[in-house]
Parts: structure tokens; C-alpha cells; sequence
């Protein structure tokens, strides 16, 4: 089994990495993406996952571990695997605001207007959570941030529960942080 | 209510109507509305994903 930790960019992913983390589950990421203002105690990330389309070839080393891959990439996940995904919910205009920080800082081009961008979001998001739900080897938990944040040993344990794996909830619950929840509407 | 028309030519509309019955629509009506909207869906979506792909590079989601 693969746990995967998935959302939009700016929806919690890193948080629930940490999360885990702490908890004790292994984790399969590498050093390549260092912390930064965005995500000053580090993304969690694998580089690999970047590259998902054209090559999933490593997914086996995932087994065991959990794994950070954006919506999008979800269904790139190859069969073969039975996955229990954590999708994160946040809030759209708080994905957006944070979104367009994170490109200002990369110095990358603002792109579409909030509206239109929202809008592409929605239609992903609606797309995605169907294509989730008819797949055999996909459990998804859906995982509010705001409630991460409101809650976090409630969350906690239900992830536990969740992935039927012994976590150490105290720790997870240490790992949240609600002062960098910056970006709330 | 506006009910806005669209003119094809008479040949579509006997091909259409032949397809129509082939797949079991109720009416040629019913069949076109739903091959447009699937279009209209499928053009939306394709438009979508191009716009998170750019959005996803530019945040470092995607190479």
C-alpha cells in the first residue's frame, strides 16, 4: 500500500506530510526542494513525482511509504498498486491567494485572473474526485485544512484510522503550526 | 424565453437523424444537445488542464 498525499499546490500537502512525518510514517522524498518563505519547515517532496508522466517506473519504491503527488498527477499512478490517497481541501480563493505569493516569489508570471483560474480549478477538482471514485485500487480521505488547522488531534486520528496504521498522534498533533496559516479569506 | 436555433444543412441533419436512431435517442433533438455538450465538456477540459499545467510549472509541480 502507497499513501499518497494529494491536493491542489497550497492546499495543506506539505502540512500533512509533516504531519506524518512526525507520526512516524516513512516518507519517500528527497532533498531537492529546500524550504523557503513558502514553506519555511520544507515541502516533503520527491523529484521524481515531477517527471510522473513520462516515467512511474520507481512508484514500487513507494510501497510502505508516503508520497506527495498533486491532483493533477493522480491519474498517473500506475496500476499495480493500491493506494490510499489523502486529498487535501482548502478553501479556492486561499489556494489562489497563496498560489499567486508563491509565484511572485519565483519571480514566475502571475497568469490567469483569480476568476478564470478558479474556474479551471473547479472543473479539476469536480473531474478528478469522479475519476477517484471509480478507480478499485484508490481510498480516498478527504482532509479539510481549516479543520487540520481547527483540530488537529481529530485529524490525527482520523488518518490514522484511515491508513489502519499505528501513528503517533501526539507528535502529529505537534506538528501543526497554525501561524503559517497566512493566507485565509 | 430566448430559445437560441442553430441552421445546419439538411444532409447533417439526415445523417444525424440516422445516428440518433442507430444509438437509441428518443429524438435527433435530444442526440445532438448531448454530442454538443460532450464537446463543449471535453474542449473546457482540455482547456482546463493546459492552464493548471502552466500554473503547476510555474509553482515547480511539473517540469
Amino acid at each position: 500500500m502507497i499513501t499518497v498525499v494529494s491536493g491542489l499546490p497550497r492546499s495543506g500537502t506539505s502540512l500533512l506530510m509533516q504531519m506524518l512525518h512526525a507520526g512516524g510514517h516513512p516518507i519517500l522524498c528527497d532533498d531537492q526542494r529546500l524550504p523557503d518563505p513558502d514553506n519555511p519547515r520544507g515541502y516533503f517532496e520527491l523529484e521524481k513525482v515531477r517527471s510522473l508522466e513520462r516515467d512511474a517506473t520507481w512508484m514500487a519504491d513507494a510501497e510502505g511509504k508516503a508520497i506527495k503527488v498533486v491532483s493533477f498527477l493522480l491519474g498517473r499512478l500506475p496500476p499495480g498498486h493500491e493506494y490510499r490517497v489523502i486529498f487535501m481541501q482548502r478553501d479556492l480563493g486561499e489556494v489562489l491567494a497563496s498560489q499567486a505569493r508563491m509565484l511572485e516569489r519565483r519571480g514566475q508570471p502571475a497568469g490567469l485572473e483569480p476568476a478564470l483560474m478558479r474556474a479551471h480549478f473547479e472543473r479539476h477538482l469536480e473531474s478528478v474526485t469522479k475519476w477517484m471514485s471509480g478507480e478499485p485500487q484508490i481510498r480516498v480521505y478527504s482532509c479539510e485544512y481549516a479543520a487540520v488547522l481547527r483540530d488537529p488531534e481529530a485529524t490525527a486520528l482520523a488518518i490514522a484510522e484511515f491508513l489502519e496504521t499505528p501513528l503517533d498522534i501526539k507528535q502529529m498533533v505537534s506538528a501543526v503550526d497554525p501561524t503559517l496559516y497566512r493566507q485565509r479569506v | 424565453m430566448f430559445e437560441p436555433k442553430v441552421k445546419i444543412d439538411r444532409g447533417l441533419y439526415a445523417t444525424l437523424q440516422r445516428a440518433a436512431k442507430i444509438a437509441d435517442y428518443s429524438s435527433v433533438d435530444e442526440f445532438i444537445i448531448h454530442i454538443l455538450e460532450k464537446a463543449a465538456a471535453e474542449i473546457e477540459q482540455a482547456q482546463s488542464e493546459q492552464e493548471i499545467r502552466k500554473r503547476l510549472q510555474g509553482l515547480g509541480y511539473l517540469e
